[in-house]
């Protein structure tokens, strides 16, 4: 039970440490809440650390400048100097992290024998920035055989080729008409604006 | 919590196949009927059954279609004929001939 | 007559306990039975299957229909929910063939999922999800229907992803519960305005009041669940994505019975419907574009799956095309028919599937009628029902479509283009047989061929009577509600057949012609067809990626940028900096300075005081 043990040296430290106090609370609270399941989520929750808790080791180091200092950074992610390229210094805290080629894990080839096949990836292989949005099952950057412009082209001429052709089908529509529609007055002679002093001749629909 | 659940069920049912020992190995036979042996190059064999049950499934469906299209064609070349007003006589319309007062 | 309704309400309420007892009755056994779901949960299907009868034998011969309200659930202030249940025609109907195709798939998967270590959380699985579409069928009140219809969502996702530890069948889970949800936020949108404007959700005092009111935002809320959930366009790349899950899985949920809940969704309230010409040509329009788009794609696939799905997704869009026309008992009509076949025609790729050691391209196919008679026997008739040859299941809906269609007043346009779909249906159908039935065997010598087996024939030959038998027995036994046209000129009449003829010599004509032409790079239009008309490739691109670099970039970089460096620190030095130099600058000591500084603020103060 490795936060029994824990919490209670933190217990024990109190009176060196009464800045701890908050953490303390915080500690039995989350216990309280997992209600003594050790292994889960009160494992889950003390193991959960801020980003500001990051060690020195899994932090980029600081951006390289010299040729010297270049080769440490490829030979500490694992890829040759003349692969190696840090993304530029602009203060956004990329550090010496390498600027890999965005491409996605679905691009891999699939039959080869990666130590990791779910994620197609290799042990110690370096890992990109963004990897989380190049996994299988989210961006998907392969090859296409038609190019991205000719796609979209074709994919939103098509489209608007569709609605153009509904909006004439709309001012045109198709129907079977049994005869010629017949109004009463004359078909409508008044009401579509004819002339009301000339009496226009008799519209028969009929013929005996 | 479903994949724990998935992976207890995997265990328990590998634990089970475990403990029955190697007489039931679950095979792509998968269940009843005869085992076809795979042949080289070959059509496998059938059996008479299977044959006559596709025969019989192909033969019924042929048997309706054209039992139907012999007594009931009409549902497929229209029910009534279309009314063509021209060819409508004036006795049918109940219209008086011309010269009638 | 009051003992009708009991027994019909008795049966009902029967079928349902039926159904649900295998789910509790699980819970109570430490370890399962490695054939419990055989001995219980299809024999539960079958047993309801056979209870639901009574119900449709009595509706058929009385006409009976019937909403059953029994339970108070809750009151908001004066807005009531109920659970009630409505036993009309639709429910009625369309229930036992759910069963019955819930049934057949299900002995056909207690072969297909044989070797699988949990197939009895599998069949559980899909009972769940078929008591979902009992809830979502017969539910008369919005909020029930809602249940059944996130149900089903979730049951599909779960069941898309049954072979977990392969991220395709993730990624194709992903899509279908994600494009769902774009549906069911119309869904949503449409039981809010609904609450609001209605101060219902029980369909028939919906229906009364809905009279009177703009019902134009909720409609299109509709449609859009109805296109999230039966995979219209815009919303459809989920549904050939979904034929990574297993084989029953496709031919249950994605052919047969969930994909045809947002037709039916647009059934049920089509009383909502009918007086709105703009709902309903959006219907016609979407369901136009939908069928034609979905046959372009079906065209060219060779993975057999695909193709099935393709045509399923077709057929949806007449389905649509039927709603746009204001004909929602034709709709459902296809949907019942379509039921039979297209699970049949699943259940037959499935033997193929297994019968060649999981392979799905039909170019590796070929002279399976000598080898699995049985199967492509079925496939022949599911294939030919699709078509909607005379007298089998097809016809019977897709010719009185089709008909509706000619004779309608309707977008010329979208005419054209149901018109051209329903030829290609053929083409893409008789490639299927094509490729897969007949010329040789194109697939590795040593297969392990096996349809011999009871479990896989039986379903097969049960569905084969149903599409054969079905579509008259439907039509006869149902009187339409809205009178069919019966007279009309032969061109009109024959229309149907004769593109349907059409669009199989085309594709005959074709297909021997491949025979003799030299092998060729593929035009770039062939690629549109191939590639499903880029629509996947382009949103399943541009949006994940530029969504997750944004809000990557803004989550980690830019807002800490901005605000903790560029107008915190950074900007309050740059401000400081010029104001201190600024005023630095001026006090030099001279008086002149001094002098405007000081009638520059006297000035000012008599402004003030004026102003």
């Amino acid at each position: 039970m490795p936060t029994h043990t824990s919490s209670a040296c933190v217990l024990f430290m109190l009176p060196e440490q009464p800045v701890n106090m908050a953490g303390v609370v915080f500690r039995r609270w989350a216990r309280a809440l997992s209600n003594g399941n050790r292994s889960g989520i009160s494992a889950f929750l003390l193991g959960n650390r801020a980003a500001s808790g990051m060690t020195k080791d899994s932090l980029p180091g600081s951006y390289p400048k010299t040729p010297e200092e270049r080769a440490a950074a490829a030979k500490k992610y694992n890829i040759r100097v003349e692969d190696y390229e840090p993304y530029p210094d602009r203060g956004e805290g990329f550090g010496d992290y390498p600027k890999l080629p965005e491409r996605s894990q679905s691009e891999r080839d699939p039959w080869y024998q990666w130590d990791h096949p779910d994620l197609r990836r290799n042990w110690g292989e370096p890992m990109h920035w963004d990897f989380d949005a190049y996994i299988r099952n989210r961006v998907d950057t392969s090859p296409s055989p038609v190019s991205w412009s000719s796609m979209s082209k074709q994919l939103f001429g098509f489209i608007g080729f569709m609605l153009l052709m509904f909006y004439l089908g709309e001012k045109f529509p198709s129907y079977q008409p049994v005869a010629p529609k017949q109004y009463p007055y004359n078909d409508l002679y008044l009401e579509r604006g004819g002339d009301p002093d000339k009496q226009p001749e008799e519209v028969k629909h009929y013929e005996i | 919590m479903s994949f724990f659940g998935r992976t207890l069920g995997i265990l328990r049912t590998g634990t089970q196949l475990f403990r029955r020992g190697p007489q039931r190995i679950p095979t792509r036979k998968a269940s009843d009927g005869p085992h076809i042996e795979p042949l080289y190059r070959q059509y496998p064999q059938l059996t008479k059954k299977q044959k006559f049950d596709a025969e019989f499934l192909s033969g019924a469906m042929w048997f309706w279609i054209l039992w139907h299209l012999w007594h009931d064609s009409d549902a497929v070349l229209g029910h009534f004929p279309w009314p063509d007003a021209s060819e409508w006589t004036d006795a049918e319309l109940g219209i008086p001939p011309d010269d009638e007062e | 007559m009051p003992s009708l309704h009991i027994i019909l309400t008795t049966s009902f309420i029967i079928t349902l306990v039926i159904l649900i007892s295998p789910v509790f009755t699980s819970i109570l056994y430490k370890s399962l039975n490695p054939n419990w779901h055989t001995h219980h949960i299809k024999t539960a299907v079958k047993m309801a299957f056979f209870t639901s009868l009574l119900p449709l034998f009595l509706h058929l011969h009385t006409g009976t229909e019937l909403t059953i309200t029994n339970l108070h659930w809750m009151n908001i202030m004066t807005f009531d929910i109920n659970t009630s249940f409505k036993l009309d025609h639709l429910s009625i109907t369309f229930v036992p063939i759910a069963l019955y195709v819930t049934w057949a798939i299900l002995e056909f998967a207690s072969w297909y999922m044989k070797s699988d270590p949990n197939i009895n959380q599998f069949f559980k699985f899909l009972l769940i999800f078929l008591i979902a579409m009992v809830t979502l069928v017969t539910a008369n009140n919005m909020f029930q229907l809602f249940i059944g219809w996130e149900g089903v969502g979730i049951m599909s996702f779960l069941l898309i992803g049954w072979w977990w530890a392969r991220a395709d069948a993730n990624t194709a889970a992903l899509q279908a519960v994600l494009y769902n949800r774009v549906g069911d936020v119309g869904l949503i949108f449409a039981l809010g305005w609904m609450a609001t404007n209605l101060n219902s959700w029980e369909m028939q005092q919906m229906f009364i009041t809905a009279k009177s009111l703009d019902m134009n935002a909720p409609l299109i809320g509709l449609i859009l669940a109805a296109t999230g959930k039966s995979a219209q366009f815009g919303l459809h790349p989920w549904l050939p994505s979904a034929m990574e899950g297993p084989t029953p899985v496709s031919a249950l949920l994605h052919s047969s019975t969930m994909v045809v809940a947002g037709i039916f969704l647009l059934v049920r309230l089509s009383p909502l419907m009918q007086d709105n010409p703009f709902a309903l040509t959006t219907c016609l329009i979407l369901g136009a574009l939908t069928t034609l788009f979905t046959t372009i794609c079906a065209l060219t696939q060779n993975d057999i799956k695909k193709i099935i799905a393709f045509s399923t997704s077709s057929q949806l869009g007449l389905m649509m095309v039927t709603i746009g026309l204001n004909q929602p008992y034709l709709a459902f009509l296809h949907i019942c028919t379509h039921a039979f076949f297209k699970a049949m025609l699943f259940l037959c790729s499935g033997v193929i599937i297994h019968a060649l050691n999981n392979e799905q391209d039909i170019r590796k196919m070929g002279g399976l009628h000598y080898l699995i008679p049985t199967t492509t026997s079925c496939l022949t008739i599911g294939s030919l029902a699709l078509m909607g040859t005379p007298f089998l299941a097809g016809f019977f809906s897709k010719d009185a479509i089709i008909e509706a269609l000619n004779n309608s007043y309707l977008n010329a346009w979208a005419l054209a283009l149901t018109l051209l779909a329903t030829s290609l249906t053929a083409a893409y159908s008789l490639r299927m047989i094509f490729f897969v039935n007949m010329n040789f065997p194109r697939f590795p010598a040593l297969s392990p061929i096996n349809e011999n087996i009871k479990s896989i024939t039986n379903p097969l030959k049960r569905l084969a009577w149903g599409t054969i038998l079905a579509g008259l027995l439907m039509t006869c036994a149902v009187l339409p509600p809205k009178p069919p046209m019966l007279s009309m000129p032969p061109y009109i009449k024959l229309t149907a057949l004769v593109i349907t003829i059409l669009g199989l010599t085309i594709a005959l004509e074709l297909a021997l012609f491949t025979n003799k032409q030299r092998p060729y790079m593929p035009k770039q239009y062939f690629y549109f067809s191939t590639m499903l008309g880029y629509y996947p490739t382009i949103m399943h691109r541009f949006f994940p990626y530029t969504f997750l670099k944004l809000s990557q970039t803004i989550a980690t970089m830019t807002i800490d940028q901005t605000w903790l460096e560029k107008t915190g620190p950074k900007t309050i030095t740059s401000l400081n900096l010029s104001l201190a130099t600024t005023t630095s600058n001026i006090q030099k000591g001279m008086i002149k300075t001094f002098l405007s500084l000081f009638f520059t603020t006297l000035m000012i103060i008599i402004l003030l005081n004026y102003y």
